[in-house]
C-alpha cells in the first residue's frame, strides 16, 4: 500500500465521520445551543453590571479640589464643581448630577448604590485628610509621602493556600467542565461507532479495503475534528463576547492563553481516551454491552474531572501538583490549574511529556485491541483474551 | 487467475479448513457449494484478507495477493452490513472511494448501479428506512460499485427478490464476460447450474469434488432410462442392474443397444436416454459419499 493511499483511506474514514456525525442535525443543533449558552454566560457580567455610563457627581466646599483629584484618579466619574453647597444641592434636585458631596455631606435624591457609596466615602476620607494636612501647612510633597501606603502583601505559610478569587475559580471551573464534556462525548461516540460497525457486520467489508488502524484512526480523527470545531467555536464565542462587552480586561491574567493552551491539552488527552475507547469498544458485539467495557474509561474521566474541581480550592497543594502531572488525570487537571495559578514551567513540561507518552501507549494498546477483536463476534471478549490472541 | 492454495485453518479444536484449494480462471464463474459449516465462508474470508489462514496462500495472477490488488476485488460477506444512518447514494459512493475511485467516479457509478436496481428515488434516504429487500440491493451495489476485477460473493442470492436475482446474475455474467474470475457460494443449486462454468463442492473443510459442470455430470454413474408401451414386465430380460422408476426402467452397466432391441420388440419405445444428474444430485451424492 502506498503512503498516499494509506493516508487517503484514513482521511476517507475521518471524512465520513465528520459528514455523518458532525453535520448531523442533532450535532448542529447542540452546537448552536451550546454556543448561544456560552455567549449568554460570557455576556452576563456586563448585563448584570447595568449601564456603564459614568456617575455624575457634583462637588462644592473646601474639599472640592482634593475630592476632584481623588475621583478622577479612580475614573468613571463625570465631575462638576459648584461654587456653593446650595448650588450643588440644587443640581441634585434638578437631576443634573446623581449625587453631590459638599461640606461633609452626601446629597442624593434617594440614596446611592453601595458601590458608589464606598467609592465616594473612600475619596472623601482621603480628600479630607489631604485638606486637613494642607491646612496644617504641609507641602503637597509631604502629604503625598504621608499618604503613600503599600497595600498588604499576602504571605502564605501553609502550602495549600493560594486562595483564588471568585473569578479565577469560575474560569478554572468552566475550563474543567468544558474539557470534561469535550472528552466524554466524543469518547462515547467513538465506542458507539466501533460497536455499530461491528454489530452491523459492515466492518467485514470495510476491512477488505482498509487496515484496522485506518478504520480506528479515521474514526478518532473524525470525531476529534468535530469536537475541536465545537471547542474552538465555544472558546471563540466566549472570548469574543467578553471582548465585545469589555469584560476581557477584567478576566484574570492568562485566561486567554489558558483557554488556548487548553486546546493543546485536550488534543493529547483526546488521543489517549479516544483510541482506548475504540479498542475496548471492539471487545463487544452489541451496543447494550458497550457500557460495561467503557466503565473504566468513564470512571477515570469522571475522577479527573472531580479531581480538577477539588484542585480549584487548593491549586498549589501537593495533591494539585501530583494530579496535574500524573496521566490521565493531568489532561483535565493541568489546564484547570494553569488557569487559576502560576505553574512552574518544569511541571507543565513534565506533565505534557507524560501525557503524550501515555497517549502513545494508549494508541498502541487501543489499536492492538481493536485489530484483534474487531472481527470477533459473539459474547463479550475478555481483555486478557484479546491481548493473548494473535492479530 | 485467482488461486486459493492449500488453506488450513483451525478455530480452537475445530478444524475449519483442511487443505482447501480452488482456482478461478479469468472469465470463469465458479460455484462454491457445501453444507452449512463446511468451510465456504471461512475460505472466502481468508481469500478477502479479513481472516488469516494458519497456512496456505492466495495467489493472484501468479503473485501472492496484496492489499492494493484486493481493493479492486468485490466482496459480499455472508453477514450483510451497511451503515444504517447514512444516505443510500452517499454510502454506495463512499465504498467506491474506499476501493480507490475518485469522488466523481464513485458518485457516477453509485448513481448508475442504483438506477439499475430501481433505487434512484431512494438515494437520499437513510439505509435504515429502506425495506429489507431494498437494503439487500444496496448491499449488492456496494459490492459492485468499484467495477471489481474479481468477485468473491458469499451467498449473494440469499434474500434477493427475483428482480435482484436477475440483476445479480447478469452482473456476475457481465463481470465474467469482461474477463473477471468470479467465485460465489450458494445453496440455490439451480442457480449454480444455470450460472456456473465450474463447481467446487466442499465438505468438512475439504474439497470433495470439483470440475466443470459437464465433468462432474460425466463422473456420475450413468443410468439408461427406457419407457416402453407394453403390458409385459421386461425387468428380467434386460441385462445389467435394472430398477423401476414408475413405469420406466432404469438400467446401469447394461448393453444399451441390446436393451433398445428388446424394448422395441416388446412395444412402442417412448423414451430412450441417459439421465443427466442435476447439480443437486451430484451434491447429495458427493456429501454422502
Amino acid at each position: 500500500m502506498t503512503e498516499n493511499s494509506r493516508l487517503r483511506g484514513l482521511m476517507l474514514v475521518a471524512g465520513r465521520e465528520i459528514r455523518v456525525r458532525g453535520l448531523s442535525k442533532s450535532n448542529l443543533i447542540s452546537l448552536i445551543v451550546t454556543v448561544v449558552i456560552v455567549g449568554i454566560l460570557a455576556a452576563l457580567p456586563s448585563l448584570i453590571g447595568g449601564d456603564e455610563s459614568d456617575d455624575r457627581i457634583g462637588l462644592a466646599g473646601d474639599t472640592a479640589p482634593a475630592m476632584q483629584a481623588q475621583l478622577e484618579a479612580m475614573g468613571g466619574f463625570n465631575i462638576t464643581v459648584y461654587d456653593t453647597t446650595a448650588e450643588a444641592e440644587q443640581a441634585v434636585e434638578d437631576e443634573t448630577v446623581d449625587a453631590a458631596v459638599a461640606d461633609g455631606s452626601l446629597y442624593s435624591l434617594n440614596g446611592v448604590g453601595n458601590e458608589l457609596e464606598v467609592k465616594l466615602d473612600a475619596a472623601w476620607q482621603t480628600a479630607a485628610v489631604q485638606t486637613n494636612l494642607s491646612q496644617a501647612g504641609l507641602t503637597d510633597q509631604e502629604i503625598a509621602t504621608a499618604l503613600t501606603v503599600q497595600p498588604l502583601k499576602f504571605e502564605t505559610l501553609e502550602g495549600d493556600g493560594g486562595v483564588s478569587s471568585m473569578l479565577d475559580y469560575f474560569t478554572g471551573l468552566i475550563i474543567s467542565i468544558i474539557m470534561f464534556m469535550m472528552l466524554m462525548t466524543p469518547v462515547q461516540y467513538i465506542a458507539m461507532g466501533v460497536v455499530e460497525e461491528k454489530s452491523s457486520r459492515i466492518v467485514e467489508i470495510l476491512l477488505t479495503s482498509l487496515k484496522p488502524w485506518q478504520l480506528l484512526g479515521g474514526k478518532v480523527i473524525g470525531l476529534g475534528v468535530i469536537s475541536l470545531v465545537n471547542l474552538i467555536a465555544m472558546v471563540a464565542v466566549g472570548l469574543g463576547v467578553s471582548a465585545a462587552t469589555g469584560m476581557l480586561s477584567d478576566l484574570p491574567e492568562g485566561t486567554t492563553s489558558a483557554a488556548i493552551s487548553s486546546i493543546g491539552w485536550w488534543l493529547i488527552a483526546f488521543a489517549l481516551f479516544g483510541t482506548l475507547a475504540g479498542g475496548v469498544g471492539s471487545l463487544v458485539s452489541r451496543q447494550e454491552e458497550s457500557g460495561s467495557v467503557l466503565t473504566p474509561l468513564i470512571m477515570s474521566l469522571t475522577l479527573s474531572y472531580l479531581g480538577a474541581i477539588f484542585l480549584l480550592n487548593a491549586p498549589t497543594s501537593t495533591f494539585a501538583e501530583v494530579l496535574s502531572i500524573v496521566p490521565p488525570f493531568s489532561g483535565i487537571a493541568m489546564p484547570t490549574r494553569m488557569a487559576i495559578t502560576e505553574v512552574p514551567a518544569w511541571q507543565i513540561g513534565l506533565s505534557g511529556v507524560l501525557l503524550a507518552l501515555a497517549a502513545a501507549g494508549a494508541l498502541a494498546l487501543g489499536s492492538q485491541l481493536y485489530k484483534r477483536s474487531v472481527l470477533y463476534t459473539g459474547s463479550r471478549m475478555k481483555l486478557t483474551e484479546a491481548l493473548r490472541r494473535a492479530a | 487467475m485467482l488461486e486459493i492454495k492449500d488453506l488450513h485453518k483451525r478455530f480452537g479444536d475445530t478444524v475449519a479448513l483442511d487443505g482447501v484449494s480452488l482456482t478461478a480462471a479469468p472469465g470463469e464463474v465458479v460455484g462454491f457449494v457445501g453444507a452449512n459449516g463446511a468451510g465456504k465462508t471461512t475460505t472466502m474470508r481468508i481469500a478477502m484478507g479479513v481472516l488469516a489462514a494458519d497456512s496456505g496462500e492466495i495467489v493472484y495472477n501468479g503473485a501472492p495477493l496484496g492489499v492494493e490488488q484486493r481493493r479492486r476485488f468485490g466482496y459480499m460477506p455472508s453477514e450483510r452490513g451497511l451503515y444504517p444512518k447514512m444516505k443510500t447514494g452517499e454510502q454506495v459512493a463512499y465504498f467506491g472511494e474506499l476501493h480507490g475511485m475518485t469522488k466523481a467516479e464513485a458518485k457516477r457509478s453509485a448513481a448508475e448501479l442504483l438506477e439499475q436496481l430501481n433505487l434512484t428515488d431512494r438515494m437520499g434516504d437513510f439505509v435504515q428506512d429502506l425495506s429489507l429487500g431494498n437494503q439487500q440491493r444496496v448491499q449488492l451495489a456496494v459490492s459492485l460499485v468499484h467495477d471489481p476485477e474479481v468477485l468473491v460473493l458469499d451467498e449473494p442470492f440469499s434474500g434477493l427478490d427475483p428482480l435482484a436475482v436477475d440483476v445479480m446474475g447478469t452482473a456476475l455474467k457481465d463481470r465474467a464476460a469482461a474477463g473477471a474470475p468470479v467465485i460465489f457460494s450458494s445453496h440455490q443449486l439451480d442457480l449454480i447450474e444455470r450460472l456456473c462454468d465450474s463447481v467446487v463442492i466442499i465438505g468438512n473443510g475439504r474439497i470433495i469434488a470439483s470440475g466443470t459442470v459437464e465433468e462432474l455430470k460425466d463422473k456420475e454413474v450413468k443410468q439408461l432410462r427406457i419407457s416402453v408401451e407394453t403390458a409385459e414386465d421386461l425387468t428380467a430380460r434386460f441385462t445389467g442392474t435394472v430398477t423401476r422408476d414408475g413405469d420406466d426402467y432404469l438400467i446401469e452397466d447394461g448393453d444399451d443397444q441390446e436393451a433398445l432391441r428388446i424394448a422395441a420388440a416388446a412395444g412402442r419405445v417412448t423414451r430412450f436416454a441417459y439421465d443427466q444428474p442435476t447439480i443437486a444430485e451430484i451434491f447429495r451424492e458427493a456429501v454422502t459419499r
